[in-house]
């Protein structure tokens, strides 16, 4: 059961189309997975029909709807809808993951913590990574230079907003500080988009913030 | 002795809210009959308005017909997998747009958005009646937002029209990414009812 979401003004950014792709590609992959905020995409997508709708027009130039009308003799191909295959893991986040969770080859990032980046388009900033936490271990308390997208996709953790569970997205603003302890029982994995380098508060893992490439 | 403006062409007067059922009628005859003149027809009620917001985001006037000829195209090829699940006529065309978009300008994958229309949505009745009645709960909002406050209104077009990301917002309008996020969610409450459908 889903009980975290998105923020509302998150959604809207989604719909607007201005996130960067490891941002949006976290939103498709929660949405995908909520019923609600399938809902609330639908309802923040309206803003942008009405936005459309209510905007002035500029003339197109002589002969363009002649062009588009040739255009559809040049092409009949109709889109086909291709089968959704059925699998654990969420459609958009399926081509970022083809091989799932199991095959991911992690990187140590200190005791308990395990990171992988996963590629996005190039000239991207912003940064989409796969966070594994053991069982009951704490990550270090950091805060972020910018917005910092969370979706668990296994297990749980605990902060001081609450239980994060699987499916769960946490949705923090920048200078948010928070010190999140995977719940026991099974390790945590979560898909991060943060579109700047983690800030760890201790000074010891600031030094080592640079080896670790966090 | 005119005075530039930002595009040769001068915008033409706004609209106000489109028909509703002409609409439906329009986008279902193209999906069931493959009827060229209905696609015309909404290449006459949108292009103009897909080619301004292109225009806004950095494209030149050739490129902005371009990618606005292409959303028709893109209409054409995918009419038949329209329902009112996608939304009014507008906003449907509105997100093949903002796919496009982000394709060609911004140089980013738009594959989250395509893949997310594969996720089977739980559909309520699909006919034209509920493509009508969204139609008409677009024009609500449509309506809606321009009683909005003056600040409001601003970081919603330029969010959602002009596509600028948030923080950029905050460094243009001069306030902290914060307030920008405020007032869209005081937006949203305020065109909430609209949007959720309460009315
Ligand atoms: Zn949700």
């Amino acid at each position: 059961m889903i009980t975290q979401h998105p923020d509302i003004s998150t959604l809207m950014a989604f719909s607007a189309g201005t996130l960067d792709e490891p941002y949006a590609l976290v939103i498709s992959t929660h949405v995908a997975m909520c019923e609600a905020c399938q809902e609330g995409v639908r309802r923040t997508d309206r803003i942008g029909g009405a936005a459309l709708s209510g905007e002035a027009g500029v003339a197109m130039s002589d002969g363009a709807r002649l062009r588009l009308l040739a255009a559809l003799d040049a092409d009949d191909a109709i889109v086909v809808k291709s089968p959704v295959e059925v699998s654990e893991m969420p459609v958009p986040l399926r081509r970022y993951l083809p091989y799932g969770l199991s095959s991911i080859r992690w990187r140590a990032n200190g005791p308990g913590v395990a990171t992988r980046d996963l590629p996005v388009s190039p000239g991207v900033k912003s940064r989409l990574m796969l966070l594994k936490v053991a069982a009951g271990r704490r990550v270090p308390e950091h805060s972020h230079g910018g917005q910092e997208l969370t979706l668990i996709l296994q297990g749980a953790y605990k902060d001081r907003f609450g239980i994060f569970a699987t499916g769960d997205i946490a949705d923090h603003d920048e200078d948010v500080e928070h010190q999140p302890i995977a719940e026991p029982g099974e390790d945590c994995i979560c898909l991060v988009a943060v579109d700047a380098k983690l800030n760890f508060r201790s000074r010891l893992i600031r030094l080592l913030q640079p080896l670790f490439g966090m | 002795m005119l005075t530039a403006t930002m595009s040769q062409i001068p915008p033409q007067p706004p609209t106000g809210p489109l028909p509703a059922d002409d609409l439906a009628k329009l986008i279902e005859r193209v999906a069931t009959l493959r009827d060229r003149e209905a696609l015309a027809k909404l290449f006459d009620i949108f292009a103009p308005k897909l080619k301004a917001i292109m225009l806004r985001h950095g494209a030149n006037s050739a490129m902005a017909e371009d990618l606005a000829q292409e959303t028709l195209l893109v209409v054409w090829r995918k009419a038949h997998l329209y329902s009112a699940q996608r939304g009014a006529v507008s906003t449907w065309i509105f997100t093949i747009a903002r796919n496009l978009r982000i394709d060609h300008l911004r140089r980013q994958s738009n594959r989250p958005y395509e893949d997310l229309e594969g996720v089977e949505i739980a559909s309520d009745a699909p006919g034209g009646d509920r493509i009508v009645e969204e139609n008409q709960i677009v024009d609500r909002v449509t309506l809606a937002i321009r009683t909005l406050s003056k600040e409001q209104q601003d970081v919603v077009r330029l969010s959602f029209i002009e596509d600028i990301p948030h923080s950029e917002i905050a460094t243009r309008v001069g306030i902290p990414l914060g307030t920008v996020k405020s007032r869209l969610r005081l937006a949203y409450e305020r065109l909430r009812p609209m949007l959720e459908d309460l009315q």
